[in-house]
């Protein structure tokens, strides 16, 4: 029984971590974390509506 | 391959010696500096090694990336770019996990003090760094290592200039800029959101010429990019000084390509090439396309300047042609009153001494 993880998973927009607990040559189960997080959900709020469209299309 | 100059890895791509002379001056002219250096650039790029380059993202969302990747214009800036020895770029490079980690140890080590890193995106301070991990690192300690141990950092865009969005209140990871995460390190802020990619070309193109980064503000942008205001460059600006303003989105000034001012427009407090570079291949920019810059390039934007959409205070020289135009109407009814009143007063001295006679 074995994990392994892949971080950084490259060719992709954004960072990402996977990793898979192998057995007997077959993955058995896996798991996939996002690893950056700005908290633009937060930054937006209390903010003029007119000018979320600008923040929000940078995620 | 590594060891080949940059020239001889266009020519092998079909440049021709005139498109490159070309580039060299669209270059010199970029940088505002005199035809004459145009031979000194050819000379640097043809003879100079492809410098080694590590492209890094942190809390980014990779805007910047795509504004090099899909740059058209130049053509060979897209090039110059592409023969650059870049070593770790994680949207774009083969390897992934262990070997991606790899390929940047190797660069760090193997070429230390030399190559140039490249960082997108802020540095999150908060909690120990968790909220961006590369590879089981935090941001920060890769950004000590990477931008600590190379000959210069490039900050592109806005987040790793200035913090940028997530920087933005209530900043909920604590992020900062590069050059504050690493007072230490040689930084230049190429801010913009994204950065331009022609900005970023001639940054590289000054160094391999000058073997020195180019002239800053204090804020650390180059003056060839910063120097001069939106506002002083901009195409609507004469609509400014005669007093016509966009005052309502589709209104009959908007039509007519009136100055954005009143809609919010921060160009009289941003400082980039915009108005004269622009952008997609030189096509247009963000007021050409009727819509008012959002000072994307002045640091902390997002809290400093108001709402994109709310009018800056107090700018001076707003409609100052029409103000002219009633002061001189003014000046013309107060003198003509004065040649009345004059007239009035000769008029009836002249009685008075009539009725003495």
């Amino acid at each position: 029984m074995a994990k392994i993880a892949i971080d950084p998973l490259t060719r992709i927009e954004g960072h990402l971590r996977i990793e898979a607990q192998i057995e007997g040559g077959k993955v058995v189960d896996a798991w996939s974390s996002s690893t950056m997080w700005r908290g633009i959900e937060l930054i937006v709020k209390n903010r003029d509506p007119r000018e979320v469209w600008a923040l929000l299309s940078r995620i | 391959m590594q060891d080949e100059s940059l020239f001889s890895d266009l020519s092998k791509r079909g440049i021709s010696r005139r498109d490159f002379l070309t580039f060299c001056s669209t270059m010199a002219a970029t940088l505002g500096l005199q035809s004459t250096v145009v031979p000194q650039i050819a000379e640097a790029l043809e003879k100079k090694q492809k410098p080694y380059v590590v492209w890094l993202e942190f809390q980014d969302c990779a805007g910047d990336s795509e504004s090099i990747l899909r740059s058209t214009k130049p053509t060979i800036a897209q090039l110059v770019l592409d023969v650059i020895s870049l070593e770790y770029h994680e949207t774009i490079m083969a390897p992934s996990g262990k070997n991606a980690e790899k390929s940047l140890a190797d660069v760090v080590k193997n070429h230390k003090g030399k190559y140039i890193a490249i960082v997108e995106g802020s540095i999150p301070m908060k909690d120990g760094g968790v909220y961006c991990c590369i590879g089981g690192k935090t941001a920060i300690d890769m950004a000590k290592e990477v931008c600590g141990n190379a000959l210069a950092t490039i900050a592109v865009g806005s987040c790793a200039s200035y913090g940028g969005i997530p920087a933005a209140a209530p900043n909920p990871t604590g992020a900062v800029s590069v050059k504050q995460a690493v007072p230490n390190a040689t930084v230049i802020n190429l801010p913009g959101c994204p950065v331009n990619c022609e900005n970023l070309t001639a940054t590289v193109v000054h160094y391999l010429t000058f073997g020195a980064l180019p002239q800053c503000d204090k804020e650390g942008r180059p003056l060839f990019a910063y120097g001069k205001r939106i506002h002083d460059n901009c195409e609507r600006r004469p609509h400014f000084d005669a007093g016509q303003f966009v005052r309502k989105w589709g209104d009959d000034g908007h039509r007519k390509g009136w100055c954005l001012y009143e809609m919010g427009c921060k160009g009289p407090q941003s400082y980039m090439n915009c108005p004269t570079i622009r952008w997609n291949e030189g096509t247009s920019w963000p007021v050409m396309a009727g819509h008012g810059c959002f000072g994307c390039g002045q640091p902390q934007n997002w809290d400093a300047l108001g709402s994109i959409y709310s009018r800056l205070p107090n700018v001076p020289g707003a409609g100052y042609q029409t103000t002219a135009d009633k002061i001189g109407l003014g000046v013309a009814a107060a003198a003509a009153a004065g040649v009345a009143v004059h007239a009035a007063v000769r008029a009836s001295k002249c009685k008075a001494e009539e009725d003495k006679k």
